[in-house]
């Protein structure tokens, strides 16, 4: 590969490039046939390891792990300060104080937490799908009697999101409905729920899973995944123009 | 269960498979990269405590690396395991559509590519990580990570050409 740009190429393709600098590959890339040629070998290798090589954690080695950990934890047991002041004369303050807490709308950051958590949740539980369908008209109606929100279902197959079920969760306290989709190895969350007025967080990435907000009529919304930026971004903006 | 613990579940766990993957890769032997994340995430866990949020995927595949890195110096002492035995190993890869042979043999060329090049290649294919979470990872510049990534795929591109 001799041409000189093929590095910033590169960078474009991996969408590691904003703004003035991704014009800049973009117009060298319609005119540079070295560059175009760069281009389609790297998306088909791309595409052939997607298909083909991530291994996954096998059963014994969990089974391994969960049984180091219960060692680990039980070396020294965990008699903390909140332990004693719950069991004793706090504990009708505490509840009460929580109660409080419940009534109100979520905080910015709580939400981010709780999104990440549910998605973490899901994957480690493996009751990532619950019912299991790539046809929308299966999963819609499923959301609807179950989290007793309809919010529309899409299946972006054709853009390289492929719908594969849905999943009742919890949101920060409120009922979740969330569709799932699937980008070669990822998993994306499409979770939404009824706005109760609480402020959304900024884009941010939680526990090494990116996390994109944003209000559509009387529902919140809520994309989790830990795809890269460029696939993120393509996501959350079909998932914002969908329609009922 | 304690909460420290849940706390650990809910936020390490999730990557397990990346961290496998990782391990996988790199040592390129199934009961290697059990060691190594077993020694990883007992590690992670006992540091859990100084871990203030942030990305936890990028903690913990830093982690990987540097018990891979601790346990490679010690079996360059006990001498190696051929790559041909390490490959016929238990674990199979996901994705079963894809014909064997064709697995296998893009799997050969990937696994016999250069360390310091095989490392950036599977933290940007497979874990979907930016130039700059593999520049931490890997605690090299984000211009070598770019030029590491390029020369990985041109290796690919010529060797792998009939599996792709």
């Amino acid at each position: 590969m001799s041409c000189q740009e093929s590095l910033r190429t590169q960078s474009y393709l991996d969408g590691e490039l904003q703004g003035v600098e991704a014009g800049v590959a973009e117009r060298h890339l319609e005119s540079c046939v070295e560059c175009q040629a760069l281009a389609a070998q790297t998306a088909d290798l791309s595409d052939a390891l997607r298909k083909t090589a991530r291994y996954r954690a096998p059963e014994r080695l969990r089974a391994r792990l969960a049984a180091q950990l219960d060692r680990e934890t039980a070396r020294k047991p965990a008699r903390t300060f909140w332990y004693g002041a719950a069991s004793g004369t706090g504990l009708t303050a505490l509840a009460a104080g929580f109660a409080l807490f419940l009534t109100l709308p979520p905080s910015a950051a709580s939400l981010a937490q709780s999104v990440s958590d549910a998605h973490a949740r899901a994957l480690t539980s493996g009751k990532m799908i619950m019912v299991a369908s790539s046809n929308h008209h299966t999963v819609k109606p499923w959301l609807a009697e179950h989290a007793g929100i309809s919010p529309p279902v899409t299946d972006f197959a054709d853009a390289g999101f492929t719908l594969t079920g849905g999943r009742l969760d919890e949101v920060a306290g409120s009922r979740a409905a969330v569709s799932v989709y699937r980008h070669g190895n990822h998993q994306l969350d499409l979770f939404a729920w009824i706005d109760r007025g609480a402020p959304l967080p900024a884009p941010g990435i939680h526990r090494g899973f990116r996390t994109r907000f944003w209000k559509s009529g009387d529902m919140d919304f809520a994309a989790v995944s830990d795809v890269d930026a460029a696939a993120f971004e393509k996501f959350v903006s079909l998932a914002q123009r969908q329609r009922e | 269960m304690d909460d420290r613990r849940q706390r650990f579940e809910a936020q390490a766990l999730p990557h397990l498979d990346a961290a496998y993957n990782l391990a996988r890769w790199l040592s390129r032997s199934p009961a290697d990269a059990d060691d190594i994340v077993q020694d990883a995430m007992l590690r992670a866990f006992r540091a859990f405590d100084g871990f203030r949020g942030g990305d936890a995927k990028a903690w913990i595949l830093t982690i990987v690396r540097n018990c891979w890195r601790s346990a490679g110096a010690a079996s360059k002492r006990r001498g190696h395991t051929s790559l041909d035995e390490n490959l016929a190993a238990d674990d199979d890869p996901e994705g079963t559509a894809i014909q064997a042979g064709t697995r296998r043999r893009l799997d050969v060329l990937v696994a016999g590519l250069p360390e310091e090049f095989r490392e950036v290649l599977i933290l940007r294919e497979m874990e979907d990580l930016s130039y700059r979470e593999i520049a931490e990872i890997t605690g090299t510049p984000i211009g070598t990570v770019m030029s590491r990534l390029a020369r990985a795929r041109a290796i690919l591109r010529e060797t792998a050409k009939d599996c792709l």
